[in-house]
């Protein structure tokens, strides 16, 4: 019982992160058409932001929410910095991958440059720990678990009951009628990349709350994440979630059997396996577009 | 009878990249009412269009819309404008339901208080996409996206529409009946530019033909001026 729970909690909070990362990186694939290997980097600066924050003495209830909102400019800024002057191009989705991982490089050696290598923790979100179901777990992990599905639950509502989420996904699916109807399709990437990189932002604040952080932290999550939206498909910000969760729970399951040496093997089996049989991603459908 | 045109391009050179697709083009729009443009594919109708509309800018020249120069606004600014272009309906947003496209097209601020009013014409007009509603636009039939864009356009209260192929590749039945609904919309009072190889639906449409060859309108035809398909068949093959 107590090994069921274990790695059900350890699934539970894995696939917690990895669905914040990915539905990020999801949301500017299919407005944009591009993938943010900067993504990772978001992921690294908010939780750098939000320990700066607190070092000067603020509480954690507005340093962490302020951080992510910092990171939604940082986003929108990178975005208009490295990803919209490309747009119109016709390779560009290999362009930027290489200005993003560039940005990337650049912003994590600036952190390193401002925060020094030495590892750094956050406060946790909620201090203490309790034993469910015989496993032990820390309040922190039980809040990002339930968390991160009512920001993702926000997320959906967002893109599916407002006239922006409408705009948001309707530039997913067609530019040039997009236009047509007099959305500001600019305004939108930028947006979408904002949401990106708070959402990935607010990942870091997570992570930074039970792992120490360091500058290049983000890294790992990004693959995960990538991995994920591969997995689930990129179609889709519902594919990548599912995935999210069904890769955390997989890893655990696979760290508790096989160990934290064969996990990361076993992952790209299970990825190269799903790809060989549907290409377009376990829970996608054949077209870009936010659903 | 003789107003002022609402659309004028004049000496339109615009293309991709650099290829060049209009050359040197002119035309004005609207003095005898609706216009039709035809003649073959790949000659720079829909460039046209597209130029008109904001997607592409012109390399030089003027499009003066209603006295106001727009050369070189944005699609966005343009729609602003009340001039408001239908593409070809194959594309549009194929993850979206119909009550979702008729939402967007009312997203201009200036759409936007007549949402309601335009709704109901949308619906008056193709009472079928009322049934289908919430349904996306991928599980819908030719015919049926081809309404939807229309209808998209009519929610973003058009001064004047443009439309790209609207009856393209559909069969002879639900064809009839968006012939029909186009003249409903005109008598309604939007006036109409119509990019249509069918030509017998042009001339009942509109009494201001352009064949538009090459990039460039190679021959005007006015109200009043008769025609014989035959003669228009000539024009669209060079003999």
């Amino acid at each position: 019982m107590s090994v069921f729970s274990d790695i059900f909690f350890g699934g539970l909070f894995q696939g917690s992160l990895y669905a914040m990362m990915a539905v990020g990186l999801a949301l500017v694939w299919t407005t944009i058409g591009v993938f943010n290997f900067s993504h990772g980097v978001f992921m690294m600066l908010g939780a750098y932001f939000a320990w700066q924050l607190v070092a000067f003495g603020l509480p954690v209830v507005i340093a962490f929410p302020l951080a992510v909102i910092v990171m939604a400019g940082a986003g929108w800024i990178l975005q208009a910095s490295v990803v919209r002057p490309l747009i119109g191009r016709p390779n560009i989705v290999l362009v930027v991958v290489i200005t993003t991982l560039a940005a990337g490089s650049l912003i994590e050696n600036g952190a390193l440059t401002v925060w020094g290598p030495r590892s750094k923790q956050l406060p946790s979100l909620i201090e203490g720990n309790t034993t469910i179901a015989g496993v032990g777990v820390s309040l922190h992990q039980i809040a990002i678990i339930v968390i991160t599905p009512l920001i993702l639950a926000a997320l959906w509502s967002f893109l599916n009951r407002t006239r922006l989420g409408l705009a948001l996904r309707a530039v997913a699916q067609n530019e040039d009628a997009s236009q047509l109807v007099g959305l500001n399709v600019t305004a939108l990437y930028g947006l979408a990349f904002a949401i990106a990189a708070s959402l990935a932002g607010l990942a870091g604040i997570f992570m930074g709350g039970y792992r120490f952080m360091n500058p290049s932290m983000g890294a790992d999550p990004l693959l995960k994440a990538l991995i994920v939206v591969v997995f689930g498909g990129i179609s889709s910000i519902s594919g990548p979630i599912f995935a999210a969760y069904l890769i955390g729970f997989f890893e655990a399951a696979s760290n508790y059997y096989f160990g934290l040496y064969w996990t990361p093997a076993l992952l790209f089996l299970v990825l190269i396996a799903t790809l060989m049989v549907r290409p377009e991603g376990i829970f996608a459908s054949r077209s870009r577009g936010l659903a | 009878m003789s107003e002022s045109p609402i659309l004028r391009i004049e000496a339109v050179t615009a293309g991709y990249g650099r290829v060049t697709v209009l050359h040197d083009i002119t035309l004005e729009a609207g003095r005898f009412g609706n216009v039709g443009l035809f003649g073959p594919n790949g000659h720079g109708k829909t460039t046209l269009l597209r130029t008109i509309s904001g997607l592409v800018a012109p390399k030089s020249g003027r499009v003066v819309f209603d006295g106001k120069d727009i050369t070189g606004l944005s699609a966005r600014a343009i729609v602003a404008t009340g001039l408001i272009h239908v593409p070809q309906g194959n594309k549009l947003f194929p993850d979206l339901t119909i009550g979702d496209c008729m939402a967007l097209g009312a997203y201009s601020p200036r759409a936007r208080p007549h949402e309601a009013e335009n709704r109901e014409k949308v619906v008056r007009l193709f009472p079928k996409l009322a049934e289908r509603w919430r349904q996306r636009v991928r599980t819908l039939s030719g015919g049926e996206r081809q309404m939807v864009s229309i209808g998209t356009a009519l929610m973003s209260h058009p001064r004047l529409l443009i439309l790209d192929e609207p009856t393209l590749g559909l069969a002879p039945k639900i064809k009839d009946e968006l012939c029909a609904a186009v003249m409903d919309i005109s008598r309604g009072g939007v006036p109409l530019v119509v990019v249509e190889q069918d030509i017998e639906f042009l001339l009942e449409l509109s009494r201001q033909l352009f064949l538009v060859d090459h990039g460039a309108v190679k021959t005007e035809i006015r109200p009043g001026e008769s025609i014989e398909h035959s003669e228009i068949m000539a024009m669209y093959f060079g003999h």
